[in-house]
């Protein structure tokens, strides 16, 4: 038996819910066949969201996946370029012409598909983020120069939950894009997505008997994005995420995390999304999504 | 005697990557043991850390250096002073230093005067300002000077010598030396 699961045609973090709808119980029992043959877009918490899906499904030790590209040349192209391919061979049995990797032009993303593994790996991304990140922020999102500094710092932020908390390795990934249903500017978006032990696992021990019956998911995600509370007891702990939200809270920024059941985000004014939701479909580790508008409309 | 410690190459030692950032925890803490021992083989009353060189720095590694020798220093006479700070640094430093209730004195790049980081009322900053333009001076010379009353001048003199920004000798308040 194989249980297809198909990718959204506009995949983000908004349909990435319909997408682990299609798991059922997790780890799935049966082999998982990926669709994206009807896929015509995918944001980058699509694409690190479906690396993990691979990594997951290997470290539960279930059969290797098969993955189906998009029918898009134009959609197969750009994931060539941004790296997805060439992590997903690792990780999946694909199914479906790839372009190369030369043959399809140059990167235009801030951060190609990039894995987090250790402490290193940070210091590559945040070297690498650098020499682009200041002309991007201030020609196409309007953020002036000396914020870039503060741009790199969210992303090592967000990139430590992995190497800190999942207990597993992650992806990460950097895109600028005009976010047009929802605020008709340009966007700069760092995805994070690991396939680990998510937030309440990772804050059981030290928070469960404070939250009582409601703890779960949600209130894992609340404890730690909006108490900044963290599993060790080093009192210096926590503030990274609380650092993402001062940076953020400057630039209209909005910060999203998914983890098991629950999605928590600190929703800008431009954005009409719910804080909190609850009883999603259940997906594994822990996914984040760093939004920052241009600071003026389009021309 | 001022010790002054680089960074920019304690990180170069702890990462063996040519990067010029001060990120993650474990960077951090690799950096801060290093300074460590470099203070354990010190003399000085005085150590300088000099951010020079240093580009980015995340809230994790500013809590492991700064903030964790400034807590440890609480329990000894050593005095710590930060220098050749980048103004895009500002932000994780206040942001670290408020977050336990720490306060430093630090250099900016390219500006003259000293500032004062972190969990400290405008009161002791003013004061502090004065003590260096001014030079050291006693609390009823201070007061005058700022044209406060003695109590209030008391206050801002007691927190920063708390903070040791300021230390008292002979009833005369110095503040830290800079360089």
């Amino acid at each position: 038996m194989t249980r297809v699961v198909e990718v959204p045609a506009h995949f983000d973090d908004r349909s990435f819910d319909q997408f682990a709808a299609h798991f059922g119980a997790w780890p799935p029992e049966e082999r998982v066949l990926i669709d994206a043959r009807g896929t015509q877009w995918a944001s980058p918490y699509g694409l690190v969201g479906l690396l993990t899906t691979g990594q997951a499904l290997a470290e539960a030790r279930r059969e290797r996946p098969l993955l189906t590209v998009p029918a898009s040349d134009d959609v197969k192209r750009y994931w060539t370029r941004i790296g997805f391919f060439a992590h997903a061979a690792d990780l999946f049995e694909v199914h479906g012409k790839v372009p190369k990797a030369g043959h399809t032009g140059p990167s235009d993303s801030l951060l190609d598909v990039t894995p987090i593994r250790a402490s290193e790996d940070i210091h590559e991304i945040v070297g690498k983020i650098q020499e682009n990140a200041a002309r991007i922020l201030t020609s196409e999102l309007g953020i002036e120069a000396k914020a870039t500094m503060g741009f790199a710092m969210a992303l090592s932020e967000s990139c430590q939950n992995i190497v800190e908390h999942a207990g597993t390795s992650g992806w990460v990934a950097v895109q600028t894009y005009t976010f047009r249903r929802r605020l008709g500017r340009r966007v700069v978006v760092i995805a994070v997505s690991d396939a680990g032990v998510g937030f309440r696992r990772s804050l059981e021990s030290t928070q469960a008997r404070r939250f009582g019956d409601r703890w779960g998911d949600a209130s894992a995600l609340e404890a730690a994005l909006i108490q900044n509370v963290s599993r060790f007891r080093d009192p210096g702990r926590g503030q990274g995420l609380a650092g993402i939200k001062r940076y953020l809270s400057r630039w209209q920024g909005k910060i999203s995390i998914r983890s098991g059941t629950a999605r928590l985000s600190i929703v800008p004014a431009w954005d009409e999304d719910v804080p909190l939701v609850d009883h999603l479909p259940f997906f594994p580790g822990a996914q984040v999504q760093v939004t920052i508008p241009a600071q003026h409309a389009e021309s | 005697m001022v010790q002054t410690i680089s960074l920019h190459r304690l990180l170069q030692e702890a990462v063996a990557t040519p990067y010029r950032n001060l990120v993650t925890r474990a960077t951090g803490a690799a950096v801060r043991g290093r300074i460590e021992a470099s203070l354990a083989a010190g003399v000085g009353h005085t150590t300088l850390l000099d951010f020079s060189g240093v580009e980015c720095l995340d809230m994790s590694c500013a809590d492991e250096i700064v903030a964790k020798l400034l807590l440890a220093a609480a329990n000894g006479d050593r005095v710590l002073v930060l220098a050749g700070v980048r103004e895009e640094q500002r932000e994780a430093l206040e942001h670290v230093l408020a977050h336990h209730r720490l306060a430093v004195a630090a250099c900016f790049r390219g500006l003259e005067a000293p500032d004062v980081l972190g969990w400290i009322s405008g009161d002791a900053r003013l004061v502090f300002a004065d003590l260096r333009v001014g030079g050291p001076a006693d609390l009823l010379t201070l007061a005058d000077r700022l044209s406060w009353s003695v109590e209030r001048a008391a206050v801002a003199l007691d927190e920063l010598t708390q903070h040791r920004i300021a230390r008292r000798a002979a009833g005369v308040f110095h503040p830290v030396t800079l360089p």
